[in-house]
């Protein structure tokens, strides 16, 4: 059984995919959702294997809510646009599937029989990176608050820190728990604002305070908030590096 | 030609652009004119055998000193006639009115000038009998004010002419604009590839309503390509369509917009250029419904206030940024109203507690179908 969600802001729209898609047999529509933060919170409390993704939507786009999820673990994606030039050349390029609005029946059912045969690797992982490209998604992190999922502005993180699966994430008022990878998280962060420090560490550049040499080449970093964290070996030269020192 | 290049810009200020260019060319002609003139004096006092080269040059400088101040006055006082320029005969007789006045003081006080200056090198202005000097210098006064004011006549007709020219250049090229922005707004890819795909997934399960949304669409689509070259519409018109498209974006977001139309019955027949209000309209949905997940309210209103017609749409949902940049659309509606009306119509948008506001005011006109 493929679990499905649906987001769309038009109520229509939403109850012609929802209508077809459960017509198949192998397909079940687990839920329906209005607009961007809803649909991103169905993905993370519903782990949904295939997301219909209208990318024109209310508070969060289509593209911006592909863009914040993690790569690895990321439900197969089709968005579903009536216009959208940019973002549709960079479908093609990228072999991302999509719909264009109005679709009929036969095209859908391309698409499903496309998904079907998708192995289950790269191409979730091709969308969520497409995505990203499209949008500003290292300005702004989704983090957990609650039940619900909540947009803050990355530049107030100060630091991250993984610890297994999770990442910690800890801003100038409160931290968040992520359910994400750091390797992820940085890459969707990008390397201009956050530099790894560590095996399971990364700082925002710009919460650095000092610098100070311990023995082995390790240095020790103390943020402008006090906190001191280590700096291995590993990543001293790139972060010196491009920090001009 | 000047005309072939002309910017909105230079259509906005026509006033300034063209006394100044005018102004340009009669005060060079103007000067010319003094050089002749006094060339003329000083050749006709040597060939008499005058030996004071700075008396011919007095009595020529005096004279001109004069006439420039009136010149200047009448390019600077004069433009209280400039809407008297299509009628020739009422432009000169407004100007002659002036023409007494000027033949009283002149002699006077260009003798006077001449006498004082005389007198201050220690010399004797010697002339002809008074009486003589008046007739002479009247007579000769009177050729040289008819000649000057048909000149300026022509120089300002001329200007006249290509201002005009001008505003209709820009009238022309603003609507060509207007209906090129309108054109691409109702075939704007986003807006109608949704309403095709509102359609297609309401016929499985409402035929009647899918068949109204696309007769709406149709009824639009016919309006927008029907508009052609019609500058003003009736309210009635304008509102007509406002309503159509209202109800298309109605359809594709039911649950989320409730549209409030609060339009004085007295105002439908007034004249307003034709789809000025649509765009506004377009961004109360794409501001207000389209990224926002609460319920959003639109209000339409037109009223007639004496003189003045009065229409605002409001939304809420949305808020105005502090470095929002305006989009075509509302470019559009403001050249367009600077064009037909200069600055008798506003548009303003306005922050209200609850909702954004865009509202325009025109001057009222019956509109003639």
């Amino acid at each position: 059984m493929m679990r499905v969600l649906v987001a769309d802001d038009e109520a229509p729209a939403r109850g012609k995919l929802q209508r077809w898609l459960s017509e198949q047999p192998d397909i079940e529509v687990v839920a329906e959702a209005e607009d961007g933060l809803r649909a991103a919170e169905a993905i993370e409390r519903l782990k949904p294997e295939v997301v219909f993704l209208d990318i024109q939507m209310p508070g969060l786009s289509g593209l911006e809510v592909a863009a914040q999820l993690e790569q690895e673990t990321a439900p197969l994606i089709v968005f579903v646009t009536a216009f959208d030039e940019h973002a549709i050349k960079a479908f093609e390029l990228n072999a991302i599937d999509y719909l264009l609005k109005p679709y009929d029946k036969d095209r859908l059912l391309k698409t499903l029989s496309r998904i079907r045969g998708r192995p289950a690797d790269g191409s979730a992982r091709a969308a969520v990176a497409t995505a990203r490209a499209q949008t500003q998604s290292h300005d702004r992190l989704l983090v957990p608050v609650g039940e619900t999922l909540q947009l803050i502005d990355s530049s107030t993180v100060e630091w991250l820190e993984a610890s297994d699966n999770y990442v910690h994430v800890h801003t100038t008022s409160r931290s968040y728990l992520l359910r994400r990878t750091l390797q992820d998280l940085l890459e969707q962060l990008g390397d201009k604002q956050f530099a790894r420090i560590h095996k399971s560490a990364a700082v925002n550049i710009a919460a650095v305070k000092a610098f100070t040499p311990l023995f082995k080449g390790d240095y020790e970093v103390q943020l402008r908030n006090g906190k001191m964290l280590r700096l291995s070996r590993r990543f001293k030269d790139q972060l010196f590096g491009r920090m001009g020192r | 030609m000047a005309a072939a290049q002309l910017d909105l810009a230079a259509a906005k200020q026509p006033e300034r652009a063209r006394l100044s260019r005018a102004d340009r060319a009669l005060y060079f002609m103007w000067g010319m004119f003094w050089v002749l003139m006094l060339a003329v004096g000083v050749q006709d006092y040597l060939r008499n055998g005058g030996k004071h080269l700075w008396q011919p040059i007095l009595w020529e400088t005096s004279s001109l000193a004069v006439a420039t101040f009136w010149i200047v006055l009448q390019r600077r006082a004069g433009r209280r006639y400039a809407s008297f320029i299509d009628r020739p005969l009422v432009w000169i007789g407004m100007h002659s009115k002036w023409l007494p006045l000027v033949l009283l003081t002149f002699v006077p006080v260009v003798f006077a000038i001449r006498h004082g200056v005389y007198a201050l090198l220690g010399a004797t202005y010697n002339h002809e009998p008074w009486a003589e000097v008046w007739i002479y210098e009247s007579i000769k006064l009177m050729v040289f004010y008819g000649l000057w004011m048909g000149l300026i006549f022509a120089f300002d007709a001329f200007a006249e002419t290509q201002e005009q020219r001008q505003r209709l250049l820009a009238l022309q090229k603003s609507l060509a604009e207007a209906q090129l922005a309108h054109l691409k707004a109702q075939l704007r890819p986003h807006f109608f590839f949704n309403v095709l795909n509102t359609i297609s997934a309401l016929m499985h399960v409402d035929v009647p309503r899918a068949d109204r949304l696309l007769s709406r669409l149709a009824d639009l689509l016919r309006a927008t390509l029907q508009w052609g070259d019609k500058e003003l519409t009736s309210l009635r018109e304008e509102m007509r369509m406002l309503e159509l498209y209202a109800q298309i974006m109605q359809e594709r977001f039911a649950d989320r917009v409730t549209l409030k139309w609060n339009i004085d019955s007295s105002a439908l027949g007034g004249a307003i250029p034709a789809l000025l209000l649509q765009p506004l309209l377009e961004n109360a949905f794409k501001h207000g419904v389209e990224r926002s997940r609460d319920a959003v309210r639109i209000e339409v209103e037109a009223r007639r206030d004496g003189e003045r017609l009065h229409i605002a749409i409001r939304n809420s949902g949305s808020v105005l940024g502090p470095e929002r940049q305006e989009g075509v659309g509302l470019r559009n509606c403001r050249e367009r109203l600077s064009v037909l009306y200069g600055d008798a119509a506003q548009l303003q948008l306005t922050q209200l507690p609850d909702a954004v506001e865009a509202s325009v005011t025109l001057p009222w006109q019956e509109h003639r179908a």
